[in-house]
């Protein structure tokens, strides 16, 4: 009983803490560079990080990509630091509704929040909870915006000792927030919505053969105690079926990512323990793709190209990288038989994009580095101008003990009509072929 | 349940259906995934399935069972205005007829008649005593002396016409009475006509390409009774061969490449497909053409998952449903109607499957896969009807005027056409009311519960073989039909019922059921079940006159899957645990024990049979080793098939496997059931000791054959063919 009272005061106390946000912080959240860029001593556009000059750079990579470069595995390209935009009707959420919600006594119970960003005050590590505001951020956050397609998708397996791409494998994923929609109609919601859910994602297989026309679909509840719903429609069996939860934290079809993995991290806040670590400006993924070196090799009917890859193994987007701001977070499953331990997150402090994920087993060994190359939508297909979505181009997840790694090359479109809410129905599923 | 499926409660919803059709709208979304037209995307696959079967119940070593060759052509295009093609193609060609000809080809089966050996276990007892005259070349009756006899030398006319004369039965003649009316056929051995003027001669045809009923999965020396079957392709014998609903009367070259066929089964699917959107906001989907409807959440077993027939012949039922359901012409249209303020999604769809019916393919006898050995029995019936054919272990060896003794012994005997057997298989044809029809409704709770309701009136796709008793058929003691004239034996009048002839018919079913999956976070498991209870089928039933009775049956599945993390396996990924129970209970279930075993229905009243697939993944899931094991609990027979699956590029993939099967050692016991040989059809001749009344009924004189199929079940009946496989699958 004791515990309980003291449980509320402290979110009562939080609770003030949040009603104080200014205007100027809901600001300061979303253009965190207004007085300026971040700058490090000799770093600037055009310099390469390499095996040979990584020592002076550390400070500015988080660990693991700091030894993938000391490894010779790749080299990192710096390009200008610039703003990546939010979209206009969330970052107006953010200001109607700042300092509304609350933290619940319990990690993964919230209430009060509307719309935009739950949490744009800045954190404090101080604040035992920091961590788990910034997850909200990131779960509440833009990602793909209302709807979008990666329309299509291309993933590889390869070897990194050999190079030898052992996959491939083409997909189309679908985006839809079911709540919160904040710049395309339906706004707020998609109705009705029975079951409350927040977010669906949607994935369809057309390559290769013998996985074409698997489909995943996750239903995300905004009730974040309650598990996500996930089905998978093996195409070999034309069935549906229900995946059990341990499935969610799998490896996805062979792929060195999980279902957890996507976007960043796919599973809820309440599964995890989130423990912020402080902000620090690091190198991040973040580019204009049209500005990058991009390959041909799907022959994508429209003329589009994608990010091409290389370094060891192919296994490293061939993209450049600016220093940013970022919030660090420690995020540790508590499921004990979680095959992760810990993953160390950074999430971009003005877009909340986790770009640069350090994976450790639950040894406490290194195993994976994740990263999400993030474009820039003014500077892609025509479709993403204006959008204030910033776009995920490109990834690689990189077993560094398997010396094993997993690309992904994006054609994403922020078109409402390519993720429509029938498409996030189970019975979707079964019309196909 | 039939108020639920009938048109009168399905009209005014295909009225609504047409209706909201009437307000569709651009298929918005769905254009703009599928451009007005674009070019045909095609995939081509090459397989090769090589499989080796190891010995048979006869000791014998079957060597390759399966080279099979599939060359299959994937083809999709957008049409325009929202509409798709989706067609698959595939052409076989099984090489194993042309190199194991000696066992499914055209040399199969036996060099002669000698090489065919019916049991005949009162040969060594008439021997004893001298029944039939002495044991020396010279007497042709000697030939039934033997405890078995080859194909064709069973007892016949004038054994039998002694016996009826020495009963004091009804003179009908005989050798030394006149021409004889009984019409049994005496065995080509006596010489005739020299040896019994008069008299009719077997005319079963050669002695060649044929096997024993049963013997490839149970010794046929048991007592039982079995009769011998034609195995060789149609073209090169056809005997038995008639249409057994897609299956039956193939020639080496549809088998070879079974696909090609008047039915056109080369296109697997040839489908167009549209989402229309309705005006209220809802969805109407449409797919018609050849294609597969699949209900249900379980794997391997069928409980809703019966709109299409299946080919089991392909590979039994160790195949991917995908690749063995027989796709049909079907019309199908899904309702969309999305979430509701209770409902997360609704889905109402109808499907009207208008194709000509097709019944599953249990598989020609003489090819690799007969499951339940059901193809040998109907090719043996049919065979028995059209010429007649000796059956084992059939007259019982008692005094003339003796009722037959359930546990004596009994001798090997020659029927002769249109007497025993399988006359007519009636196979339904193409009218409206022929045509079957499912309604689904599926949805998922706002708790995420997802289910489904179904209803399903459909025609049975496993047959049905009634007893045509007297309708046609020949009484062999009196030549007439039934107990009519000429008879006129105490018998007169009498109806004939309970005479193993039978016609193959396949009766509509209905269907009612649902379906559930959900998750279980505490086991980290989902949770599929799946169940249905169906009125209309038919079961063997010797306790009826027509040897079948219609029974209500309820089948279910309950499924888990969890993932577990094997260290020594994987130890960053998990291994896949799929476990399920199969039960069936069939309502109104008679069994009782009679004087000579169990009569009734063979079928199991509960049926439970448990799966357990256990597949690893590694090298980032491009190897693939896994097992699936099943244990039929009833049967006590039980499968094992490993398997390890590689993919060595994304065009090419391995697999390697086998299927390995066994039984308890008591299963033969629990298997064996009533055959009739002792159900009486034509009293005083077929009577029995315990009860020796005129009128017609089992006395329960069983055997594996023909009924013990059903006891043992689609694992126990295949419990000889263990075998290995190799495949290849290449895309182009």
């Amino acid at each position: 009983m004791k515990k309980s009272l003291f449980a509320a005061l402290l979110a009562t106390c939080f609770a003030g803490a949040a009603g104080a946000v200014t205007e100027a912080e809901v600001d300061a959240s979303f253009l965190p560079y207004k007085n300026g860029f971040p700058a490090f001593p000799g770093l600037q556009a055009g310099l390469v990080i390499n095996k040979d000059n990584v020592e002076k750079f550390k400070d500015i990579l988080d660990y693991a990509n700091y030894l993938t470069v000391k490894n010779g595995w790749r080299e990192i390209k710096v390009g200008p630091t610039f703003d990546f935009p939010n979209p206009k009707g969330y970052v107006e959420e953010t200001k109607k509704n700042a300092g509304k919600t609350k933290l619940g006594t319990k990690i993964g119970e919230i209430s009060g929040f509307t719309g935009g960003r739950p949490f744009p005050e800045e954190p404090s590590v101080s604040d035992p909870r920091a961590g788990e505001k910034l997850a909200w951020n990131f779960k509440y956050g833009i990602n793909w915006g209302d709807n979008a397609a990666v329309y299509p998708f291309y993933w590889k397996y390869r070897n990194m000792t050999t190079g030898q791409v052992e996959r491939t494998l083409k997909f189309n994923f679908h985006f839809l927030n079911f709540k919160y929609r904040t710049d395309h109609p339906p706004i707020p919601g998609v109705t009705p919505n029975a079951s409350n859910l927040y977010r669906g994602i949607y994935v369809n297989t057309l390559e290769p053969q013998d996985l074409k026309n698997t489909q995943l679909l996750i239903q995300k509840y905004d009730d974040d105690t309650k598990l996500d719903d996930a089905y998978l429609y093996l195409g070999f069996q034309r069935r549906v079926r229900r995946l059990a939860t341990g499935q969610v934290t799998d490896s996805f079809l062979g792929a060195d990512l999980m279902i957890e993995d996507f976007e960043g991290y796919e599973s809820r806040v309440s599964d995890m323990k989130w423990t912020f670590k402080g902000a620090k400006n690091i190198l991040m993924p973040y580019y204009k793709h049209n500005e990058m070196k991009l390959t041909d090799e799907f022959k994508d009917p429209s003329g589009y190209k994608f990010i091409d890859f290389g370094g060891q193994g192919g296994c490293f987007a061939d993209i450049t990288w600016q220093l940013r701001k970022v919030y660090e977070v420690d995020v540790e499953p508590l499921n004990p038989n979680h095959p992760v331990g810990k993953r160390v997150m950074h999430f971009d402090a003005q877009i909340f994009g986790a770009s640069r994920t350090v994976i450790y087993d639950r040894k406490g060994e290194l195993w994976k580095s994740f990263t999400i190359g993030k474009a820039h939508p003014d500077h892609h297909l025509p479709i993403n101008k204006g959008t204030g979505i910033g776009l995920d181009d490109s990834f690689e997840v990189v077993d560094v003990q398997a010396k094993h790694c997993t690309t992904g090359q994006f054609k994403g479109q922020i078109d409402p009509k390519l993720s429509p809410p029938n498409l996030f129905q189970v019975q979707n599923m079964r019309g196909g072929d | 349940m039939r108020k639920l499926v009938n048109r009168g409660s399905l009209r005014p919803r295909v009225i609504a259906t047409m209706v909201a059709l009437q307000g569709v709208s651009a298929a918005a979304w769905a254009q703009a995934q599928e451009p007005a037209a674009d070019p045909w995307k095609v995939d081509i696959y090459y397989e090769n399935d090589t499989r080796f079967r190891g010995k048979d119940a006869t000791g014998k070593r079957v060597g390759l069972s399966k080279l099979r060759n599939t060359l299959q052509m994937d083809a999709d295009k957008k049409l325009g205005d929202g509409w798709a093609f989706h067609g698959i193609f595939r052409g076989t060609y099984d090489g194993v007829y042309q190199l194991n000809k000696d066992e499914f080809g055209k040399n199969a089966g036996s060099k002669s008649a000698a090489d065919v050996q019916i049991q005949n276990t009162a040969g060594p007892a008439a021997l004893g005593v001298g029944l039939l005259g002495p044991n020396v070349p010279g007497n042709p009756l000697s030939v039934h002396y033997g405890s078995t006899v080859p194909f064709g030398s069973g007892v016949g006319f004038t054994v039998v016409d002694v016996v009826e004369a020495g009963a004091g039965l009804p003179n009908l003649g005989g050798p030394g009475g006149g021409p004889g009316i009984n019409k049994f056929l005496d065995p080509v051995a006596y010489g005739n006509p020299t040896a019994f003027p008069g008299t009719t001669a077997a005319g079963y045809g050669s002695g060649a390409g044929l096997r024993v009923l049963g013997d490839r999965w149970h010794s046929t020396t048991t007592g039982g009774v079995a009769f011998a079957v034609p195995v060789r392709p149609c073209d090169e014998d056809n005997r038995g061969c008639t249409d057994f609903g897609g299956y039956g009367d193939k020639d080496q070259r549809e088998l070879e490449s079974p696909e090609f066929n008047k039915r056109l089964d080369f296109i697997r699917e040839a489908y167009v497909r549209k989402t229309f959107n309705l005006a209220d906001g809802s969805d109407l989907f449409v797919k018609v053409g050849r294609q597969q409807v699949v209900w249900g959440r379980t794997d391997l077993f069928r409980v809703l998952d019966v709109i299409n027939p299946v080919d089991y012949s392909r590979n039994n039922i160790y195949d991917e449903l995908q690749d063995i359901r027989i796709p049909m012409w079907i019309a199908q249209t899904e309702w969309r109607m999305g979430g509701s303020e209770s409902m997360q999604d609704r889905n109402l769809s109808l499907v009207w499957n208008f194709d000509k019916f097709r019944a599953n393919n249990l598989g020609q006898c003489g090819t690799s896969n007969v499951i339940l050995d059901a193809g040998c029995l109907f090719r043996g019936l049919k065979n028995l009807w059209d010429n007649g054919g000796t059956v084992s272990n059939f007259a019982p060896f008692v005094p003339p005027g003796t009722p037959g003794d359930v546990n004596g012994v009994f001798f090997a005997t020659n029927f002769g056409p249109n007497q025993i057997g399988l006359r007519t298989v009636h196979l339904p044809e193409w009218k409206l009311k022929n045509t079957q029809l499912g309604m689904k409704y599926e949805g998922v709770t706002k708790d995420g519960l997802s289910f489904s309701l179904n209803a399903l009136t459909y025609i049975s796709q496993l047959p049905s073989l009634r007893a045509v008793n007297e309708s046609g058929t020949v009484n062999p003691f009196t030549g007439g039909n039934g107990n009519k004239s000429p008879f006129s034996g105490p018998a007169q009048g009498i109806p004939t019922t309970h005479l193993i002839a039978f016609d193959m018919h396949f009766p509509r079913v209905n269907l009612i059921g649902g379906s559930m999956d959900f998750q279980v976070p505490k086991l980290d498991a989902a949770i599929r079940l799946e169940g249905a209870f169906t009125d209309g089928e038919e079961f063997a039933n010797t306790l009826k006159p027509e040897l079948y009775s219609k029974n209500n049956v309820f089948r279910s599945v309950i499924g888990v899957d969890r993932p577990v993390f094997i260290p020594f396996i994987n130890p960053n990924r998990t291994t896949l645990f799929s476990a399920q129970l199969f039960w069936q209970h069939i309502f109104q279930h008679e069994e009782e024990q009679r004087a000579g075993g169990l009569a009734g229905m063979p079928d199991w009243k509960n049926t439970f049979i448990g799966t357990l697939l256990v597949k690893a993944f590694l090298m980032n899931d491009r190897l693939s080793p896994q097992i699936i094991m099943a244990r039929d609990f009833n049967a006590k027979a039980w499968v094992a098939s490993p398997q390890v699956e590689w993919s060595l590029t994304d065009s090419l993939k391995f697999a390697v496997g086998g299927n390995v099967k066994g039984k308890s050692d008591s299963s033969d016991s629990r298997w064996k059931w009533d055959d009739c040989r002792s159900c009486n059809p034509y009293a005083p001749y077929t009577a029995f000791a315990d009860n020796p009344t005129l009128n017609p009924g089992s006395h329960g004189l069983s055997g594996l054959e023909p009924l013990g199929r059903f006891r043992a079940g689609p694992i126990g009946a295949a419990w000889k063919e263990n075998e290995v496989y190799f495949t290849m699958r290449y895309k182009f």
